[in-house]
């Protein structure tokens, strides 16, 4: 008897088991999120606006979306905000993991100050950095304008304001991807090294041939996570900056908020730029994932 | 690649299907049960007032009010989901009914003799329905206008305007940056961030939204510009705090916490204030009478109470909106709550209020001086989509990245999107 004859003569109620221990999971993600996204594609071809008459649009919406210039100005500061905030990301939390994964005085303490932030609640992060970048009485522009350095408008000059998203944005994850770097680096035989070393390689020489390539796969997960984290924030921003000055901080997520729960409801047009976000993200993230994946097998 | 094609096949037919459904609409089967949901948002002061009135029509007429205190965040949205799910409350109290007109209930099939016709006629024809139905009561009436540092007006020698003798908007400004510069404050002026009160000054300016009838935009390109100039200049100036209105983002800000400070010595805010300003002031303050440029007055605004045809029980709604309503009751909550009343009644024959009553009757003085204008735009269903243009473009400006002639352009185009979306 074959092994896969074996396999298949098992009984019925073995084979079932495992199927009814996802099932609880695989129906509470089906409800929550399968069913919405599949339902959210949907309402992006009618125009509702409110939840209970729905006209069949077709394409309008879409064809709305793409010549409406707020919509262009929330996708393009997505876009600035994305890249910068994937690349920060990917290298500070790189740095620091190799920084942090040192024999260093105080180690532990660093990890819990870096990591610390992820755990904040993003209103109360979004709320304490307002306070801090307030132009007239804000504690970061009190202490510039002691130092007679001015008071720059943080929040009040969008290339400004994006910038403070930003760092704000870093500040509250890169313990996460930290966190992820610092698992990877650990994974890394300590052979590679000892070998190395051995061979008289210097520590760039090290980094470089050692510790960056065997990352790769966990740099990926921290581009991957970052870009999907970049494309979605949202809460911190609606705290610091509500989207302004003039919409220079608006990103997409906070686009879709504004049409789908803020007078005028606009559901239609709000789920056709769920869409739109969602195949961007889906793209880029397959576009990613095989990339890394040809990196691999070359 | 096979699966990701076959995943996206099987999204594209199950989405195949027609989205939501409409819960239950009228014709509700009635009930008698001797309770009622109200869904409520707060002010703040009126809860307390309002709980007392439902303990009193509790036992009067035997009938459990079920108070259903929300946040006014997404109050829109929570209840459009209550009606999509066939769960309306029976009474609702609203700051916007245009969402709803579809599903209100026809107050004057059960209480058209103590209801039609009482309330400030402002609102009549946002009230009414196509064919004179009775779709909500406005329950309060709020009314802008400058709330003022008596303080500081005193120690920098100032007079204050006579509530008969409204100031000009030159005059204001005026003894407010007087005051400013004696007592060493930050800003002259404050504004909330906000279409409603930017309208007021629009509406002095002589210019509104939208026409007397509510039908057409009546944005006066001249007029408007005048007052988006000015208040473009106040901020550049630095008389009014242009940093309020950029950090703001896309959301409402209000001033209120500059004039606490002590940081304005003039506040254009409204009489909502004056309940919650008796209790944070540390100093003296009053209100003044609204400015006057082209025409005076302020701006009104206010809150509704509805009822829904999906409700199971309408008489026993329409009974509880009208004790709420009656002229006993709105004077209690006017006096309790410091509000304005919206019965013509208690309009016509004054309220003395208990607490702060000077300043209760400037702003209502202002009320028989707004012009019908004003009513017309803050109930039109258009207004909340304009107001929020106003917003975006008067940012715009102060910005420099638009001149005022540029934003009141926008601003009427919005208005004229907004006015043909709600059609």
């Amino acid at each position: 008897m074959s092994a896969a004859h074996r396999r298949r003569a098992k009984p019925w109620n073995q084979r079932l088991a495992p199927y009814l221990f996802v099932l609880p999971n695989m129906l509470i993600f089906g409800l929550f999120v399968v069913y919405p996204a599949i339902n959210n594609f949907n309402i992006s071809l009618y125009d509702s606006r409110n939840g209970r008459d729905f006209t069949y649009v077709g394409g309008a919406n879409y064809q709305e979306l793409f010549g409406s210039d707020d919509f262009w100005s929330a996708a393009r500061a997505t876009v600035v905000f994305a890249v910068c905030f994937v690349v920060l990301t990917t290298v500070l939390s790189v740095a620091l993991a190799l920084l942090l994964n040192r024999r260093i005085k105080g180690r532990g303490f660093f990890r819990t100050v870096f990591f610390l932030p992820v755990v904040l609640s993003p209103v109360v992060v979004g709320l304490i950095w307002g306070w801090i970048f307030e132009r007239g009485n804000g504690l970061l522009n009190t202490m510039l304008g002691r130092a007679g350095l001015g008071q720059p408008g943080w929040l009040v000059d969008g290339g400004l304001a994006m910038a403070v998203v930003i760092f704000v944005g870093l500040w509250m994850h890169i313990g996460f991807y930290i966190l992820i770097i610092l698992a990877g680096l650990q994974g890394i035989d300590p052979a590679y090294y000892e070998a190395a070393t051995m061979d008289g390689a210097t520590r760039w020489q090290q980094l470089r041939g050692i510790t960056l390539p065997l990352l790769r796969p966990t740099t990926m997960v921290v581009v991957i996570l970052s870009l999907i984290a970049g494309f979605q924030a949202f809460d911190y921003i609606w705290t610091l900056t509500g989207g302004g000055p003039i919409g220079a901080t608006t990103l997409m997520v906070q686009y879709i908020y504004e049409n789908a729960f803020q007078s005028p409801i606009r559901y239609g047009l709000a789920a056709a730029a769920s869409v739109v976000l969602f195949v961007t993200v889906f793209a880029l993230t397959l576009l990613n994932f095989l990339y890394g994946r040809r990196r691999e097998a070359a | 690649m096979r699966r990701i094609l076959a995943s996206c096949l099987a999204t594209l037919s199950l989405a195949a299907c027609a989205p939501g459904t409409t819960g239950a609409g009228g014709g509700e089967q009635q009930v008698d049960d001797k309770t009622l949901t109200y869904l409520y948002f707060t002010d703040g002061p009126d809860e307390q007032a309002t709980r007392s009135l439902i303990a009193d029509y509790e036992k009067k007429s035997g009938v459990k009010v079920d108070l259903q205190v929300v946040p006014f965040d997404n109050l829109e949205q929570r209840l459009q989901a209550r009606l999509s799910g066939g769960n309306a409350p029976d009474v609702a109290r609203l700051a916007d009914i245009a969402p709803f007109r579809g599903d209100l209930l026809d107050l004057n099939k059960f209480q058209k003799a103590a209801l039609d016709g009482q309330f400030v006629d402002g609102a009549k024809s946002y009230i009414t329905g196509a064919n004179g139905e009775l779709l909500a009561v406005p329950s309060d009436l709020t009314m802008n206008g400058p709330l003022v540092n008596v303080d500081q007006f005193k120690k920098a020698g100032v007079a204050l305007p006579d509530v008969t003798k409204p100031w000009k908007w030159d005059e204001m400004v005026a003894a407010a940056q007087k005051v400013q510069k004696a007592n060493n404050t930050q800003y002259a002026l404050a504004m909330d961030v906000s279409g409603h009160r930017f309208s007021t000054m629009l509406s002095q300016f002589g210019t509104a939204f939208f026409t007397a009838d509510g039908t057409a935009v009546g944005l006066d390109q001249q007029k408007a510009t005048a007052a988006v100039k000015r208040f473009a200049d106040l901020n550049a100036s630095g008389a009014m705090p242009a940093d309020l209105w950029l950090q703001a983002g896309t959301k409402y800000k209000a001033a209120n916490e500059i004039f606490l400070a002590q940081q304005t010595p003039v506040y254009i805010s409204g009489n909502w204030q004056v309940s919650a300003f008796s209790k944070d002031a540390t100093f003296t303050w009053a209100a003044a009478p609204n400015p006057c440029q082209e025409t005076c007055g302020g701006f009104p605004g206010g809150k509704f109470m509805v009822s829904f045809e999906q409700s199971k029980r309408q008489q026993a709604a329409a009974d509880f909106i009208a004790y709420m309503n009656s002229k006993e009751s709105q004077e209690r909550l006017a006096k309790e709550a410091n509000f304005l009343p919206t019965r013509k009644d208690l309009i016509s024959s004054g309220v003395d209020y208990p607490q702060r009553d000077a300043d209760m009757k400037v702003f209502l003085a202002d009320v028989s001086r707004t012009p019908p204008t004003a009513f017309a735009s803050t109930y039109s269903p258009a207004f909340a989509a304009s107001a929020k243009a106003a917003v975006d473009e008067l940012s715009k400006v102060l910005a420099e990245q638009e001149t005022p002639e540029q934003a009141v352009e926008a601003i009427r185009a919005a208005a004229e999107k907004a006015l043909k979306d709600t059609k």
